[in-house]
């Protein structure tokens, strides 16, 4: 099922061949997460829902992700028990498949898994899409008791006492962002920062160190040396990934978590758009 | 200003669509921007392919103009681009087709609201206004030219 069985959770990941493989298989669910709002419809993977990270996951007042009772309404209309086995995949080398699952994770949804290499990997190995929305039987998803925010998400008073403690913070966002000279990510319009930078004392390590070309996960010897070896954090370390709004910081939070085991990393999905606006907040820069 | 009539006409269609059928209207105008790249043989008056920096790939608009002085469109968009934007592409090439570049220029912005639809209007969607105005970069220059080429620089 894995590419990597020496991932530190090597059934976290499918290969895009299980997948075909699978497509029927009772008691999995597969969801397309993306950034392009309408990709799903041009074609999907057979039998995959649509979650969409904006529409379905957060709350459309508050910036903060839906209450206990509205996960559990989207998992029953889409037919999720919990114990549904949700195999995540999307656009953008998985940036908000691994989102879309890590606020299931936020949940306490056990059973997620991403799809190796993402939608483009699917497409380039000329795997079949379909237009066909697919309806499963509504089922009675329990509201969980409660989001698991503290374990495994980092608020802004949390990224500021990792900054003075100089504990890990990984910024995983683009060299021109960390080092304060674009407020953008390279080929993306603005998204409204005030100021450019990163949190002081922040590794700069871009998400896209952990990926091969074809969008599949590095290995994990190639993993381990980025994140251990030359980084020097280790997997009892208390670590905080952010990015600019959280989706390229999710997919980091699940290689450091699912794919090298170290299990006290939380996402700061405030990110950038909040620190680089917030009022005294204390910016880095490197020009 | 009022919009161009072929343009007029789309933003009717969309404005008295409910939010599904304005979904799939604009997956089948994404389905056709293949149909608005250039052809073989074709020639055009001024051609202008760039990847701007804020772009996620590269943006091609083509400008003929025809006998009249009418503008047609033909615009080539790289694999990255959102599918909003290459429903906007076909959009525009048939919404536009036969204006002059003048009159393009003065068209405003704010119909591309009521076709995309609040919900699908996002941060990172904003290239679809990138198009209108490529598109309109593209007729400013010609028309500079045309004026220089005619000694009318005070136009």
């Amino acid at each position: 099922m894995s590419t990597d069985s020496n991932y530190a959770h090597p059934d976290a990941l499918v290969t895009t061949s299980w997948m075909a493989d699978h497509l029927k298989d009772p008691g999995i669910r597969i969801i397309e997460s993306n950034e392009d709002i309408l990709l799903y419809d041009m074609g999907h993977v057979p039998g995959a829902v649509h979650i969409d990270w904006q529409r379905d996951l957060q709350d459309h007042t508050i910036r903060d992700y839906i209450q206990p009772e509205a996960f559990a309404d989207l998992c029953s209309r889409n037919g999720i028990t919990p114990e549904t086995t949700c195999i995540f995949y999307g656009d953008k080398s998985n940036w908000w498949s691994c989102y879309a699952l890590w606020v299931f994770r936020l949940f306490g949804h056990e059973k997620v898994k991403i799809m190796d290499g993402g939608r483009d990997k699917w497409i380039e190995e000329g795997r079949p899409l379909t237009r066909e929305v697919p309806h499963y039987e509504k089922t009675d998803y329990p509201a969980p008791s409660m989001r698991r925010d503290a374990e495994i998400r980092a608020f802004y008073d949390d990224a500021l006492a990792q900054s003075r403690g100089n504990l890990p913070l990984i910024d995983v966002r683009s060299p021109g962002e960390f080092r304060g000279l674009v407020t953008h990510m390279p080929e993306y319009p603005q998204e409204g920062v005030l100021r450019g930078g990163h949190i002081p004392g922040a590794y700069g390590i871009p998400w896209k160190q952990a990926v091969n070309n074809d969008a599949t996960f590095k290995s994990a010897e190639e993993l381990r040396k980025i994140y251990q070896t030359d980084l020097g954090l280790k997997p009892d370390d208390q670590i905080i990934a952010y990015c600019r709004i959280g989706e390229r910081s999710s997919h980091t939070w699940f290689v450091l978590n699912y794919l090298l085991g170290f299990d006290k990393v939380r996402n700061y999905d405030g990110s950038w758009t909040e620190w680089g606006n917030r009022v005294g907040a204390p910016i880095e820069k490197s020009l | 200003m009022s919009y161009p009539p072929k343009l007029s006409a789309i933003i009717e269609l969309f404005t008295v669509l409910p939010d599904a059928e304005k979904r799939e209207t604009l997956i089948a105008y994404a389905d056709q921007a293949k149909s608005q790249e250039p052809r073989d043989g074709e020639t055009f008056d001024l051609e202008d392919v760039r990847k701007d920096e804020e772009c996620t790939d590269t943006v091609a608009i083509y400008l003929r103009l025809d006998e009249r002085g009418g503008a047609h469109f033909r615009i080539s968009l790289g694999p990255q681009v959102q599918t909003l934007t290459r429903a906007m592409s076909s959009i525009l090439c048939k919404g536009l087709e036969g204006v002059s570049p003048a009159e393009i220029l003065e068209i405003p912005a704010d119909f591309v609201p009521k076709i995309v639809g609040a919900e699908l209007v996002r941060l990172r969607s904003q290239t679809v206004y990138y198009l209108l105005t490529r598109i309109k970069s593209v007729s400013k220059v010609w028309l500079q030219r045309q004026r220089s080429a005619t000694g009318d620089i005070n136009s």
